[in-house]
């Protein structure tokens, strides 16, 4: 039995032209294992793919030729469980915060018992204690995505996928979110897959860091950020790799345009 | 801290304006051609002093229940449906349309050929008229329903029941309560219409009655006072739950 949570093996997706005569690849012969209880990010251009590739994983959108498997923690039997935080919260805004964690809960036929300790664990984790029978419209931007961050640790998924979730917040909560975004990551451990442009974002907060070039997109360069964690974001180290990164990445996209 | 309401006073000008202008032009008729206000108050309490009149209205009012009800049922259903599944929409498209621009009246007069004088033929009649609109309604509603919330619940599986429970439905919730209230609206007069021509009893037999014996006094006092009821339904019961059930909406103030 692998140690992996996800295999991806030479997965490849097309999209239409915007004419709709012919068709381009958006992902061609891609490959990714991420080990279980990593927090991997891939960093990638805008429109390099990167959404594609975690819906994909995700189950809503088809793929045509590959393979991708998402290993279940315990018993290779049962069917993995996915958690999803997207880039804006995706909350159900009629339901209360502790319904849309009790959906998602519902959804995983995860037994009604449960739910109450689950619902309580997740929204302490995530800061949010005593906000259980607010609706979603009452808070902030902020905390709408911390509630969409306990939705999806809820359920305790074998792999965790996050598409850019802190880019459509202000730079200071975004901050504050990453920093906290860590130290929830000390109480539960899942396997993630961040997705970002952000080069800083990905070597602050992950084990692992995949780097992708555009059209079609493929993994160039993998790196692994050995800095313990917590870290701190001033970390000087943390500086001198997104230095270095960039100026690689530039070269690749260089060489890719030309 | 003030409450800022809508000024009282222009709408009060207007009403004692209109009360007066009433009063007026009633001196020159017949009170059975037109009433002053108080003479129709007076019909109005005479009317209601005798206990058949809540038959009546009650039996008008359970006709409305069951029209209102079924339309709303029929073509909340059917419009979910159309929205969901495409080839049922174009299936249905033009049906709903054939039945969208028929004659209502047509309908009143066509039903009591076909039942006879029951309850059937008004609650055939409002059903017929009112369910197309909450079709088209609903469909329209099915439309803006956001992609990304049902991808979202299929990421966490939901299953269809689930999916179509907390996810679906409530973001149709506005459309349904719009649908609701003009429904309301559209099911009391056509009740009216068609109790008129084929029922044994209730408010459109009465006006019938009145209006065949060349009442117009009696025939403005069921009017207004049926229309008093409706406005009350409409405010104290379809205004509040409204409110009720969207609560979530309401943003705090800082």
């Amino acid at each position: 039995m692998s140690s992996n949570a996800v295999e991806i093996e030479s997965l490849s997706k097309m999209f239409p032209t915007p004419s709709g005569l012919s068709r381009f690849a958006v992902l061609e012969s891609l490959n990714l294992q991420i080990e279980r209880g990593t927090f991997a990010s891939i960093v990638g251009p805008s429109g390099c793919g990167k959404s594609t590739l975690l819906n994909i994983i995700a189950g809503i959108e088809a793929h045509d030729s590959g393979r991708v498997c998402i290993v279940a923690q315990n018993g290779t039997n049962s069917a993995a469980r996915i958690g999803y935080v997207f880039q804006s919260p995706r909350l159900l805004n009629w339901l209360t915060v502790e319904d849309n964690i009790r959906f998602a809960l519902e959804a995983q036929n995860i037994g009604k018992l449960r739910w109450n300790e689950r619902v309580k664990k997740y929204l302490d984790m995530v800061g949010l204690a005593g906000q259980e029978r607010n609706y979603p419209l009452k808070l902030s931007g902020g905390m709408q995505q911390r509630v969409a961050i306990a939705r999806a640790l809820a359920i305790e998924p074998d792999i965790l996928l996050m598409d850019e979730p802190f880019s459509h917040l202000d730079e200071i909560t975004a901050r504050k979110m990453r920093v906290d975004l860590m130290h929830i990551l000390e109480h539960a451990h899942p396997t993630i897959l961040f997705v970002t442009h952000s080069l800083r974002e990905a070597v602050f907060l992950s084990e692992e860091v995949y780097m992708m070039s555009v059209k079609p997109a493929r993994i160039f360069k993998h790196l692994r950020v050995d800095i313990p964690r917590p870290r701190e974001p001033e970390d000087p180290r943390l500086f001198d790799l997104e230095k270095d990164l960039v100026k690689e990445f530039f070269a690749v996209l260089e060489r890719d345009y030309r | 801290m003030k409450l800022s309401r809508p000024a009282l006073l222009p709408g009060l000008v207007s009403l004692v304006g209109l009360l007066l202008l009433w009063q007026v032009v009633s001196l020159f008729f017949l009170a059975s051609f037109l009433p002053s206000p108080a003479e129709l108050l007076s019909r109005v309490a005479a009317i209601f002093s005798n206990p058949p009149a809540y038959l009546i209205v009650g039996k008008t009012l359970e006709r409305i229940l069951a029209g209102l009800v079924l339309s709303m049922l029929i073509g909340a259903v059917i419009g979910l449906v159309m929205g969901l599944r495409p080839a049922v929409g174009s299936f249905f498209d033009s049906w709903i349309m054939v039945l969208l621009t028929f004659p209502a009246i047509s309908w009143a007069f066509l039903s009591v050929l076909w039942f006879g004088i029951s309850d059937l033929a008004p609650i055939f009649t409002i059903v017929l008229i009112v369910f197309p609109y909450v079709t088209m309604n609903v469909w329209e509603g099915t439309k803006a329903m956001d992609k990304e919330l049902t991808d979202m619940a299929m990421v966490f599986r939901a299953n269809q029941f689930l999916l179509l429970r907390k996810v679906l439905i409530p973001q149709l919730m506005p459309y349904i309560f719009s649908s609701l209230r003009i429904s309301f609206a559209l099911s009391w007069k056509i009740a009216l219409v068609s109790e008129a021509f084929g029922a044994g009893r209730g408010v459109g037999k009465e006006l019938m009655y009145w209006f065949q014996g060349i009442r117009a006094d009696m025939m403005l006092a069921w009017g207004v006072s049926f229309m008093v009821l409706m406005v009350l339904i409409d405010v104290m019961v379809l205004k509040r739950w409204e409110k009720r059930v969207f609560a979530w909406r309401q943003i705090a103030v800082a």
